[in-house]
């Protein structure tokens, strides 16, 4: 951030704490983030759903990580991320989807090195497929065992693998649909606040009349019309009705912003307005902005796990954490298939909840104040 | 003495797209679209014309011979007519309990032995007034509110467990699915030796509940109303509309007249009556039988023919039905026998788990378990302490079914390698707790119409499979793990959605057939649906696959739309022009073994065809209060046929 202009009076603060160099804004905005154990822990957190997120065919699957069959390696696990990833040997070579015992009877010199934990998102773990392994239990004897760490639901399918699964679900349907929000209503608020008169007048009557669709009916007519919903639609949705109030904070910080000195100064070098926008005034402008993106993650978050609770989440077979709720609702002796995937829906919005309001405070000089 | 008589208009087979309530999970769609009878297009909106319903005038006048000359050519048979209750006692004098009551009311339901012996007790009719409780209150669960009271206006489960208390019916059938006329209110039923006509003679003792006696001309003109084409009657014409005409000589003697001598004509006579007086005037205003303020208190209020009457409905909530004096008393003395509840309160419960919990509690005396619940949530001393629960064999199937117009599944092979490439074991024993039987073909294994040594049921075999597509021609060409052939000189991709209503059940069953497909280079996509967008989807044949289900019609022939070429409910463009003539045949058959036949050989056509893969039958299972007695099984479960329902009483405290 130091080549621009930093706004007035977070150089003021910072400067009166450090009198040799000025940190800029970010760098300070982060030492402060960095002191509030709480966000920093939340923080820590999503970066370990992350991983998880990104290792989760390495943590539980029935496909070998990394295998050498016939004298060539393969990434069969890939196929968790995208079927097509799959190799097509291993249609040609009839595997059906058993490697362990396919691997080993069609090339005997052949190598794999496995997933933590032998079991699959989508399907019952039988008999024999695994050496020394039992099948999946299923209706209500699931309880959580040495192979089921968290349960089986009632067809059987593991309960730890789905939700390792799904963490992957709960990531991307806050980070995209509110990086897709991030970016309409940054744009939107940006234009609105900075070139002001009808453009503003305009920008603002369209927020409103977005603000005022439901978006949990929208998604529910998506599904009813689309001839594949996928998890994608539903967090284009999300992303394309949660931009406003990102909108409405933009244009208000682009409001006071315009008005500054240092954007006059730009102006009198004869800066073009795009660039004063988006080089000078937007970094100044994100820190506000940055904390609700954060509370709608979180949101966000809620509503995928709602929908799937109520069945109308991403198609089936979707190892979404909702989904897990849904079935342990059939039957609530099934402890496990609430206490856990709740669990994971509360650690996770309370996370970005509380990176949320460590921003705020890391950012704005008069909340980290109060909070001393 | 019977109550409700099941009306043979509930008879047809159901489309059990969303079934009537043996699913789990949240489907306020389930019965509420399960129309009775005809096209499951019913669901579309009053005054909404059927898909291929004829718009023109559907009742050509007539001039009816004089019953003189009509008597003198007929030369009438007489027909069946009788009390199916005492027809229930009668058979079951014969058979002994198994245990003592004490013991069966104790018994855990977790073997067939068991059921057996619990049902041998409870089962029972009462044979003595004395054991009934006729103060009694019983409160049954319902999982979706009626959309109508009018018997005419009926489409939905719902609404033939609350018409058929309410209703006045002149047949019914009993627990064999055996058509007959019920003696409470038919005094004679004669069919001519042709079966070109039938005279009913109905009892003079009959009152609507506003003390009018009820006469052939409300059966003259209820049949008119029926076949008036402005009038929009969801399902119940279906069957009517092969009637000719039907003329009262006099108030008790009423002749119908047949357009053809069919079988089937002992059921196209039966469909419920509303009061002629009632309606006849504010009919002519309001056609739709529902708009006008007259008919919107009616709805409410209706005046009714049977034993019950509409004491208070909220919508949503409950409808308490009240036994009606003037159904069992006619001029202060007793004509029939007195119906066994002085309530019958539907409490309308969308969600299976609190329905449970309230049986449980004691609020509602019965509700149908899903498998889950029958095995897991059903066995603790909670549910027992008050409640017992038993089962039956139904004949209600399900089944993939497969739109031939696609290009995967217009080949046979491909057809069959789906049959082999399902895994049924996992389904029977894992999804449905090993409750339900495989299911081999349209007719239930044993009963009349089906083959004596019908095909077995398909087991699964992967390799059979991918022989079979390879033999289509269906084969990875590109070398992407999913086959796919040429076709049109475009290299089409094995990959096609199956269609299911939003019910957890079901989507397991297709979440299966995608893990089974996907073992072998075949993408499915499992596409859950709202319940009316799917029918409206399936009518117009706007899918590639579906899972679904039929109950059991009465009568074979009822199926005929299921498998005749070009017919409605024909969802998936079926085609054997053999069929098509076995079923006409079958409809002019009259021996019921040549019958049996001709239906057996339909079933080993179509099951050649695989048009689509047979799944599994499902069965009854209910939950009774401990006080509740008299509940037997028939095909068609414990309600819906005769005696049915009016068999259950409570015992005294």
């Amino acid at each position: 951030m130091p080549t621009t202009l930093p706004s007035a009076d977070v150089h003021l603060a910072s400067a009166a704490k450090q009198s040799n160099i000025s940190r800029g804004f970010w760098a300070e905005a982060w030492r402060q983030f960095r002191q509030r154990r709480l966000a920093m822990a939340a923080l820590c957190y999503v970066g370990f759903l992350v991983l998880v997120a990104l290792l989760a065919p390495a943590i539980a699957g029935t496909k070998p990580v990394v295998c050498r069959y016939k004298g060539k390696l393969y990434f069969p696990a890939l196929a968790y991320f995208n079927p097509a990833w799959e190799n097509p040997i291993f249609f040609k070579d009839r595997f059906r989807k058993l490697y362990p015992e396919n691997l080993k009877k069609k090339d005997p010199k052949s190598w794999a090195i496995w997933p933590l934990l032998y079991q699959d998102p989508y399907r019952r773990i039988r008999t024999g497929e695994w050496e020394g392994q039992p099948e999946n239990p299923s209706g209500d004897k699931g309880r959580p065992n040495r192979f089921n760490l968290f349960g089986t639901n009632q067809e059987g399918i593991d309960v730890f693998a789905q939700m390792v699964h799904g963490t992957t679900i709960a990531l991307l349907v806050g980070f995209v649909s509110m990086g897709l929000a991030g970016a309409i209503g940054i744009a939107l608020g940006a234009l609105g606040g900075y070139l002001g008169g009808w453009a503003d007048m305009l920008l603002s009557r369209i927020t409103e009349v977005v603000m005022c669709v439901p978006t949990l009916v929208l998604i529910l007519a998506l599904i009813a019309l689309v001839d594949k919903p996928t998890i994608w639609h539903m967090m284009a949705i999300i992303g394309c009705t949660g931009w406003t109030s990102i909108a409405r904070l933009a244009r208000a910080e682009f409001l006071k912003l315009r008005e500054s000195d240092f954007v006059i100064a730009a102006r009198a070098l004869g800066v073009g307005w795009p660039r004063i926008v988006f080089r000078h005034v937007l970094p100044n402008a994100l820190a506000p902005v940055l904390v609700p993106i954060t509370f709608g993650i979180a949101s966000a978050i809620l509503i995928e796990s709602g929908l799937s609770f109520l069945g109308f989440g991403a198609p089936p077979p979707n190892p979404s954490w909702g989904t897990l709720l849904n079935s342990g609702r059939q039957n609530m002796n099934l402890w496990w298939l609430i206490f856990f995937p709740g669990l994971a829906i509360f650690l996770a919005v309370l996370a970005y909840n509380l990176i949320g309001e460590g921003l705020q405070e890391a950012t704005d000089p008069r909340l980290r104040d109060a909070g001393r | 003495m019977n109550v409700s008589r099941w009306f043979a208009w509930s008879a047809l087979s159901v489309f059990l797209g969303a079934g009537l309530a043996g699913c789990s999970g949240g489907d306020k769609k389930a019965e509420d679209a399960a129309p009775p009878k005809e096209s499951a297009a019913n669901e579309s909106p009053a005054g909404t014309p059927e898909p291929g319903e004829k718009e023109e005038v559907l009742l050509e006048p007539f001039d009816p011979p004089t019953l003189a000359e009509l008597d003198a050519k007929a030369q009438w048979e007489p027909q069946p007519v009788g009390d199916t209750l005492q027809m229930m006692r009668a058979k079951q004098a014969k058979e002994t309990p198994l245990v003592s009551v004490e013991e069966a009311l104790k018994l855990r339901n977790t073997s067939p032995d068991l059921n057996d012996k619990i049902l041998s007790v409870l089962g029972r009719v009462a044979t003595d007034d004395a054991q009934a409780d006729f103060d009694a209150v019983i409160n049954r669960h319902s999982r979706v509110d009626v959309r109508s009271t009018n018997p005419i206006l009926t489409s939905s489960f719902a609404e033939i467990d609350i018409n058929g208390l309410t209703g006045f019916g002149m047949f019914g059938f009993d627990w064999n699915l055996e058509p007959l006329a019920t003696s409470e209110t038919v005094k004679s039923w004669e069919a001519s030796k042709d079966r070109l006509y039938d005279k009913v003679v109905l009892r003079d003792d009959l009152t609507w509940s506003d003390g009018k006696p009820i006469t052939a001309h409300d059966i003259v003109f209820t049949f008119q109303t029926i076949m008036n084409p402005k009038v929009p009657v969801p399902a119940v014409r279906a069957g009517t509309d092969k009637l000719r005409w039907i003329h009262a000589y006099d108030d008790h003697t009423v002749v119908f007249f047949h357009k053809e001598s069919l079988a089937t004509n002992v059921w196209n006579v039966n469909f419920p009556i509303i009061p002629k007086h009632v309606y006849e005037e504010s009919l002519k205003k309001d056609v739709t039988l529902k708009d006008s303020d007259y008919h919107v208190q009616l709805e409410d209020n209706p005046v009714c023919g049977g034993a019950y009457t509409i004491s208070k409905r909220t919508r949503g909530q409950e409808i308490v039905l009240t036994r009606r004096d003037s159904w069992y008393m006619h001029n202060g003395k007793q004509v029939r026998e007195k119906p066994y509840f002085k309530e019958v309160r539907f409490r309308i419960i969308e969600d299976p788990n609190i329905a449970l919990l309230a049986l449980k509690n004691g609020e509602i005396d019965e509700m149908e378990l899903n498998p889950e619940q029958w095995r897991t949530q059903t066995t603790d001393d909670e549910f027992y302490r008050l409640n017992t629960k038993a089962s039956g064999v139904e004949w209600t199937g399900f089944q993939f079914l497969w739109n031939l117009k696609t290009p995967f599944f217009s080949d046979i092979r491909v057809r069959r390698a789906m049959a082999y490439a399902f895994n049924y074991k996992e389904m029977l024993d894992t999804l449905f707790y090993g409750l339900y039987q495989p299911s081999n073909g349209i007719f239930y294994n044993g009963a009349w119409m089906a083959p004596t040594n019908p095909a077995p049921p398909y087991t699964q075999d992967l390799d059979k499979a991918e022989q079979l597509l390879d033999d289509a021609g269906w084969q990875d060409h590109d070398g992407d793990g999913i086959r796919d052939k040429e076709i049109n000189g475009k290299l089409e991709k094995f990959e096609f959605g199956i269609v299911v209503p939003t019910i957890p059940e079901r989507i397991k069953v297709c979440t299966l057939l995608k893990e089974n497909l996907a073992q072998i280079g075949i993408i499915c996509n499992v596409r859950p649906i709202e319940f009316a967008v799917l029918q409206e989807k399936m009518m117009n044949h706007e899918f590639q696959a579906a899972f679904g289900g039929w109950g059991t019609g009465s009568d074979p022939d009822t199926s005929e739309n299921i498998w005749g070429t070009g017919h409605e409910r024909n969802y998936g463009f079926y085609s054997n022009k053999e069929v098509d003539k076995l079923f006409d045949l079958g409809r002019k058959e009259f021996d019921r073994k040549k019958r049996g036949a001709l239906y057996a050989k339909i079933h080993e056509l179509t099951y050649a065809d695989q048009p689509y893969t047979w799944l599994f039958y499902r069965n009854s299972f209910y939950a009774f209060n401990k006080q509740l007695r008299g509940y037997t099984f028939s095909p068609r479960g414990p309600y819906h046929y005769g005696p049915g329902f009016s068999s259950i009483y409570k015992v005294k405290p």
